[in-house]
C-alpha cells in the first residue's frame, strides 16, 4: 500500500469511524427532513451510524456465503437528500451525512449508473447541449408531452422545476466581451479575484453572474474567469465519485495557481463554493496540495462581500428598497459554517425587510427533488416554506443557492432571486437617486 | 465576520434562555452550538427541585440552597422570578406549563414503570400533578407496534405500592393497547413519526377515536390515562385539546426515550422566541478558540469549512453543558477540562470517580463537577477572583449542583440563563466595534 492510498484510507475511515461516537440519542432523526414527510426513509442514525457497523472500508461490501444481501444492509440511504443538517445537529460529532454519501457511492460503484442519474450529474454536459440548442430545448422543457415522456422513460418528474437555458454561456459570452476589449494586464490578487460561476450562472442564469461582476467591481474588483468545469457536486450526489473526482481534478488544476498567487476564489453558488471548500477532501479524498490551497482561497460571494464590510472596505452606498424580503438559507450554506452573511448585508440596505424564513430544507437538494420516485418528498419537505413565503405576499423572495430558488419559484410562483441581485438593484436605486459612494473609495475620493 | 453584543455557545435551556433575555434587553445575540442536546433528550418539563425531603419547590431550593457551594446558594430568589418571565414566551409557542414554586412535589409515574418529583410540567404532562383521589384508576394506553413504550410493563411496576413509596397512589393501574391507523405493520416506529401523525388533522380525528373506544373497553370508569408523549409537535396544543375532549378518562403525556418529543417542543418554543427577539443561531459549529484582551473576550472563532467563522462580541456566555452535554471533557489523566476558556474545574480527585455505585441514591460525585462563579456567573479562580469579567457560566456546567439528582437542572439553567442576560446587561455596551466603522 502505498503511503498516498494509507492517507485516503485514514480520511474515509474518519468518516466511517465517526460512526463510534454515535450514543444512538436520535437527535439526527429529529432535523431528518426526508424522514419528517416520508416512511420510505427511516432516519440518519439507521442508515448511518447504525448500519455502519455492517459496512466495510472496501469498494465492495463484503458477502456472506448463504447470506443473499450483501452486508451493507440497508438500500434507503438512497432516499437521504444530502442536506446535511443531521451532521449538524449531532451533539457527537458523527459524520453522519458524509458517511450516507459514502455508502451510497459504494453501493452504487461498480454498477453502472442509472441513466437519470448519470444524467442529473452531468450539468455541464446538459448545459452545454441544452445552450447549443436552447430554442428548442427550452421549449420541449417546457412542452407537457415531452415531460411525461421524460418521465416515464429516465425517471425526472414532470413537474421537476427546470431553469430556461441562456442562448450563450457565460464563458462564450465573457470571452467575446474580453476580445472587444483587447487584451489588458491582469490585476493582481488585490484588484482582481477568480470567479467561479459554476454550472447555473454559466448555462442559465447569467443575470447572477452580470449582478456578481457589477458588484466585485464598483468595490475595487475586477473579475477573472478562467476555463472551469462542473465543481462536481451534482455527481457527487448521485454517487458517481469517479467522475466528480475527475471534474474535482481539473477544476483545482486551473485555480490552484491563481490561489498560490493569493487571488480570492469567488462563487455565487453557495453549493459549488461548499464542494470546492470540504468535499474535494471530505468526500472525495483528495489531498493533494492543490485541494487545501484552493479551498483555503476559496469565499461565497456573500461571505467574501461581509468580510469587506468587516474591514470597511464595503461600498455600502445602499439605496432604499422599502419592501418586506423572505430569506431561505440553504442546506450547503450552514454547512459552510459561516452563518446567514446574505442576512447581514441586507442590514444595510435602508429599508428592506429581510426575514430568515428559519426552515430546514426547500427539499430539491440538488438535483435530488427531480427525480420521479423524490418529487413528491422534496415538495412535502419545502411545504411549510413554501406556504411561509406566500402567506408573506412579498413580491420577491431570496436565496443563495440555484436550484433551491428554482424549487421555490415553481412551487410559490414568487419570483426568487439571487441575494446579490438584491443588493445590485438597491446600489442602483442610489445611482438613480445620484447618490454617492460610501466606504473605501468615497473616503479616498474626499 | 459578524459581530454581537452578545455570544451564547450553547443551545440548550440555558444557552437559550440567556440569549433570548439578552436579546429582548436589546442586546444583539448570536449563539453557536455544536448540535443538539439537554432539551432534545430531556421530558420538557421544569425541574426546580424534586429532592425527597421537599415538600414543594421553593421549599427544595431553600434546602439547596443552605449545601455549601451550590448555586441555588446565589440563584434561589431569582428562581420565581425566571419562571414567571419564561412563562409568556413558551405559552407564544404553544406551551402552557402548570405548577409554580408553591406546586406541592407529587411523585409522578414515567414510562419505564418508575416515579419522579414533579411540579411543573407542560400542560401535556400537567394531569399527573394532582393527587390520586380515593378508588381511581390510571388506565396505560400504548400503541401496538410502538417499542418505546410497553403498556403491561408499565403498568405492572406501578402496581408495587413502594414505587409510589407508600403514599398517595392510584387504585388501579390497567394496561390497553390500541392499534393506530398505518402504524401496525410498520418498524423502527419511533415516537417522532407518531408525534408527526397527530399533527395531520384527519389522522388524528381517526387515531383518538381508536384510543376512546380503547379505553371505554376497560373496566371501571374515568380516572386518568396515561400516554406516550406523541401527541404532536408543530399542533400540539390543538391536539391536546382533542384528546382531553373525546378520552373518557384525563390525559396525559409520559416522556419517553430520545428524541423526546416534550424536548423537542420545547426547543422550538425557545428558538422560535428567540428568534422573534432578533437572535441569531448556528447549529452544528465547534468553537477553536475564543480571543481575549487581558480579561475580556473579544471574539469567538469556530471551525468553518475551509477556514474559521468569527464572530467579534462584548460578551460571552458560556452555556456548554456538563459532562454529559460536553462542556467538561475527562482526560484519560483522570483531569477534568472545560475545553473553550480552559476554566478551572472544581471536581473530585479522580481516584473517586469510580468508586461509589452509579445508582448511589446520593448522585454520582462527578456529578458536581463544574466551574465556580461568583456571585454573578463570573467564573473565577482558586482565590475567588474574576477571571474574565464579560463571560457568564449558565446551566448545567455549573459547579455544586447535581442536577439528575436533585432535579434541579432546569431551576438552575433557567435562572443562570436569565440572571447571566441581566448581569451583562448592566456591563456597558460598545465592546464590540461596529463593522465598518474603521476607514483605513
Amino acid at each position: 500500500m502505498t503511503i498516498a492510498e494509507l492517507i485516503r484510507d485514514a480520511s474515509e475511515e474518519a468518516v466511517g469511524y465517526s460512526s463510534d461516537e454515535c450514543i444512538k440519542c436520535n437527535v439526527c432523526l429529529t432535523v431528518c427532513p426526508v424522514a419528517r414527510v416520508t416512511d420510505l426513509f427511516p432516519g440518519p442514525k439507521y442508515v448511518g451510524p447504525q448500519a455502519q457497523r455492517f459496512r466495510t472500508g472496501r469498494a465492495q461490501p463484503v458477502q456472506v456465503p448463504g447470506v443473499p444481501f450483501a452486508l451493507s444492509p440497508d438500500v434507503t440511504v438512497d432516499y437521504c437528500s444530502g442536506c446535511g443538517l443531521c451532521t449538524s445537529a449531532c451533539p457527537a460529532g458523527v459524520k453522519i451525512a458524509e458517511m450516507n454519501s459514502q455508502s451510497r457511492a459504494r453501493m452504487k460503484a461498480g454498477k453502472r449508473p442509472k441513466l437519470r442519474d448519470w444524467g442529473l450529474g452531468q450539468t455541464d454536459l446538459v448545459g452545454r447541449v441544452g445552450v447549443l440548442f436552447s430554442p428548442i430545448s427550452n421549449w420541449a422543457l417546457a412542452n407537457r408531452p415531452i415531460r411525461a415522456i421524460m418521465e416515464t422513460t429516465i425517471g425526472i418528474h414532470r413537474e421537476a422545476p427546470f431553469p430556461k437555458f441562456g442562448r450563450r454561456t457565460l464563458q462564450s459570452t465573457w470571452k467575446r466581451r474580453q476580445q472587444r476589449r483587447g487584451t489588458a494586464a491582469v490585476p493582481g490578487p488585490e484588484r482582481a479575484i477568480v470567479y467561479f460561476h459554476g454550472c447555473s450562472a454559466n448555462y442559465y442564469e447569467q443575470h447572477v453572474a452580470d449582478a456578481a461582476i457589477e458588484i466585485l467591481k464598483r468595490n475595487g474588483f475586477e473579475t477573472i474567469i478562467p476555463e472551469q468545469v462542473c465543481c462536481g457536486l451534482p455527481l457527487i450526489s448521485n454517487g458517481i465519485y469517479t467522475e466528480a473526482r475527475q471534474r474535482a481534478h481539473k477544476n483545482l488544476d486551473v485555480l490552484a495557481p491563481y490561489a498560490r498567487q493569493g487571488y480570492r476564489i469567488i462563487g455565487t453558488s453557495t453549493s459549488c463554493t461548499h464542494t470546492i471548500k470540504a468535499e474535494y477532501r471530505e468526500m472525495l479524498d483528495i489531498h493533494a496540495d492543490d485541494a487545501t490551497v484552493v479551498a483555503n482561497a476559496t469565499w461565497d460571494i456573500c461571505e467574501f462581500l461581509l468580510d469587506l464590510h468587516e474591514q470597511g472596505r464595503l461600498d455600502t452606498g445602499f439605496g432604499r428598497l422599502d419592501e418586506d424580503l423572505p430569506y431561505h438559507a440553504p442546506c450547503q450554506l450552514r454547512s459552510h459554517g459561516i452563518g446567514l452573511p446574505a442576512m447581514e448585508l441586507f442590514a444595510l440596505v435602508p429599508g428592506l425587510r429581510a426575514a430568515d424564513m428559519d426552515h430546514d430544507c426547500c427539499g430539491i437538494a440538488g438535483t435530488y427533488g427531480m427525480k420521479k420516485e423524490k418529487y413528491p418528498i422534496g415538495m412535502a419537505v419545502g411545504a411549510p416554506l413554501f406556504d411561509k413565503i406566500k402567506a408573506s405576499g412579498a413580491p420577491e423572495a431570496a436565496c443563495d443557492s440555484e436550484t433551491c430558488r428554482w424549487q421555490i419559484e415553481k412551487a410559490t410562483g414568487t419570483r426568487t432571486r439571487h441575494p446579490i441581485e438584491i443588493l445590485l438593484q438597491a446600489y442602483r436605486v442610489a445611482d438613480a437617486a445620484g447618490g454617492t459612494k460610501r466606504g473605501p473609495l468615497a473616503a479616498a475620493g474626499t | 465576520m459578524p459581530s454581537a453584543d452578545v455570544v451564547v455557545i450553547g443551545a440548550g435551556l440555558a444557552g437559550l434562555t440567556a440569549a433570548i433575555a439578552a436579546a429582548e434587553s436589546g442586546a444583539r445575540v448570536h449563539v453557536l452550538a455544536k448540535g443538539h442536546a439537554a432539551t432534545h433528550w430531556g421530558p420538557g418539563g421544569i425541574d426546580v427541585a424534586g429532592i425527597p425531603a421537599a415538600s414543594t419547590p421553593r421549599d427544595g431550593i431553600r434546602r439547596l440552597a443552605g449545601q455549601p457551594g451550590h448555586p441555588y446558594a446565589f440563584l434561589g430568589d431569582d428562581v420565581a422570578a425566571a419562571l414567571e418571565w419564561i412563562r409568556p414566551h413558551l405559552a407564544a409557542g404553544g406551551l402552557e406549563y402548570v405548577g409554580d414554586l408553591d406546586t406541592p412535589l407529587q411523585l409522578v409515574p414515567t414510562s419505564i414503570g418508575g416515579t419522579r418529583r414533579a411540579a411543573i410540567l407542560p400542560a401535556g404532562q400537567a394531569a399527573a400533578l394532582s393527587p390520586w383521589a380515593a378508588g381511581e384508576r390510571l388506565v396505560i394506553c400504548g400503541i401496538a407496534g410502538f417499542k418505546d413504550f410497553w403498556p403491561e410493563a408499565i403498568a405492572a411496576s406501578l402496581s408495587r405500592e413502594r414505587i409510589w413509596e407508600g403514599g398517595n397512589r392510584p387504585a388501579s393501574v390497567i394496561p390497553v393497547s390500541v392499534a393506530l391507523p398505518g402504524l401496525a405493520a410498520r418498524h423502527n416506529l419511533n415516537a417522532l413519526e407518531i408525534a408527526r401523525r397527530f399533527d395531520d388533522p384527519a389522522w388524528r380525528a381517526t387515531a383518538i377515536e381508536a384510543m376512546a373506544r380503547a379505553i371505554a373497553s376497560v373496566p371501571g370508569s374515568g380516572g386518568r390515562v396515561a400516554l406516550p408523549a406523541v401527541l404532536g409537535i408543530r399542533e400540539h396544543a390543538a391536539v391536546l385539546v382533542a384528546v382531553q375532549q373525546r378520552l373518557p378518562a384525563a390525559p396525559f403525556e409520559m416522556p419517553l426515550v430520545p428524541p423526546s418529543v416534550p424536548g423537542m417542543r420545547l426547543y422550538a418554543a425557545l428558538r422560535a422566541a428567540l428568534i422573534r427577539a432578533g437572535g441569531r443561531v448556528q447549529i452544528g459549529e465547534m468553537i477553536e478558540r475564543v480571543e481575549h484582551d487581558g480579561r475580556l473576550v473579544t471574539a469567538v472563532v469556530s471551525a468553518a469549512a475551509a477556514r474559521t467563522f468569527t464572530v467579534r462580541t462584548g460578551a460571552l456566555v458560556l452555556a456548554t453543558g456538563g459532562i454529559a452535554g460536553g462542556g467538561l471533557v475527562a482526560e484519560r489523566d483522570g483531569r477534568l477540562r472545560e475545553p473553550i476558556l480552559g476554566l478551572p474545574v472544581e471536581a473530585p480527585p479522580a481516584d473517586d470517580w469510580l468508586s461509589v455505585d452509579a445508582f448511589d441514591p446520593a448522585g454520582h460525585p462527578l456529578e458536581k463537577a463544574g466551574i465556580r462563579t461568583d456571585a454573578e456567573l463570573r467564573p473565577v479562580g482558586a482565590d475567588g477572583a474574576s477571571l474574565f469579567d464579560n463571560v457568564r457560566v449558565a446551566g448545567s456546567l455549573l459547579a455544586g449542583e447535581r442536577y439528575i439528582r436533585e432535579r434541579c437542572g432546569d431551576g438552575v439553567a433557567l435562572t443562570s440563563g436569565w440572571r447571566a442576560a441581566r448581569s451583562l446587561s448592566a456591563v456597558p455596551a460598545g465592546h464590540a466595534a461596529e463593522p465598518g466603522s474603521e476607514r483605513p
